[in-house]
């Protein structure tokens, strides 16, 4: 805990600085490193809401169960990305002007279609890309940790939904490539989109 | 007859000290090092995201296909991804480069992730 002798003052009607952002300072968190790590997060959830489910999910012919939870993972992603905008701007960041730009900042790659665009091949790709996420994310878990509960509490929502994407994908790609049972442990999300961490709603858990 | 080695000789110049580690041919060299009791800088584990960026310090050779983007560019410039890059000879790598690495991509207009800002 600093000594809040040395929390920057903030002087009264002061609005180039943000107590919101000296505090967190304060305790340790480089702010100008979570925005830029923020913005690469928020690029891949952007991107992966597009490629990942949009494109891969039209692929899926014949796997209408596959199909499903693509969507769920893709409005899931969409809803990540609705999370980290605000926080980013919170911070005192902002959003590259220039998609493109934008789109190159992402920690992780974008998820193009494999040729040939099998299941299998298409369920790899997917379980890479949350492997990835996750990694992205527990970074910023580790970042924001005792320092900074607004971002933590964002990113460990968004890191469990990740980790159940994850889960997903393996029992999915087990079943598809291997003819295995590696069960993820989750029986169903409830409407597409449920995103029950980053929404807030409920769990199932009847 | 000239014998492939199995493994090689990889030394890690890192901000605070230098350490030598055995690397196999089929391993990366991130993952020898932590295994080594060495963590090095790594987020996105595919060769992708410039976070574990290496220079190379000396002549060497590593098998960079493993990466997802590992660019002809990043070779010439001396530039490595250590998370999935695997010795073809003995190294001598300068470690965390990261900063480097992406400011190199940025000035030469390639994808350079997490360099939003970045001077």
């Amino acid at each position: 805990m600093p000594d809040r002798k040395d929390v920057p003052v903030v002087k009264p009607g002061d609005v180039t600085q943000r107590v919101g952002v000296e505090v967190i300072r304060a305790r340790g968190v480089d702010v100008e490193k979570l925005i830029k790590m923020l913005i690469a997060n928020a690029a891949a959830e952007f991107a992966s809401t597009y490629y990942y489910y949009t494109i891969l999910r039209m692929h899926l012919a014949g796997h209408e169960d596959y199909k499903e939870i693509c969507e769920d993972a893709r409005l899931e992603d969409r809803a990540h990305w609705e999370l980290i905008v605000p926080r980013i701007y919170e911070l005192g960041g902002e959003l590259p002007n220039d998609l493109p730009a934008f789109h190159d900042q992402a920690g992780c790659r974008a998820a193009k279609l494999p040729d040939p665009p099998t299941a299998v091949n298409i369920l790899t790709l997917l379980l890479e890309s949350e492997r990835c996420a996750i990694r992205s994310w527990i970074e910023i878990c580790d970042m924001t940790f005792g320092k900074d509960p607004r971002t933590y509490d964002m990113a460990s929502r968004i890191l469990n939904e990740e980790i159940e994407h994850e889960a997903w994908f393996i029992e999915l790609l087990a079943h598809e490539r291997d003819g295995k049972s590696i069960p993820s442990g989750h029986f169903r999300r409830g409407e597409p989109g449920h995103a029950p961490y980053s929404k807030n709603a409920a769990f199932y858990n009847p | 007859m000239k014998t492939t080695p199995d493994s090689f000789q990889v030394i890690l110049v890192m901000p605070k000290e230098e350490r030598s580690i055995q690397v196999s041919r089929e391993e990366h060299i991130w993952d020898a090092a932590f295994a080594n009791g060495i963590t090095l800088p790594a987020l996105c584990h595919q060769g992708y995201c410039l976070t574990c960026a290496a220079k190379f310090e000396s002549n060497g050779e590593v098998d960079q296909s493993d990466s997802l983007v590992y660019l002809p560019e990043d070779r010439e410039a001396g530039f490595l991804l250590p998370c999935t890059a695997k010795p073809r000879s003995d190294l001598r790598i300068r470690t965390h480069q990261q900063k480097e690495m992406r400011r190199f991509r940025k000035q030469k207009g390639l994808l350079a992730p997490y360099s939003w800002n970045e001077d």
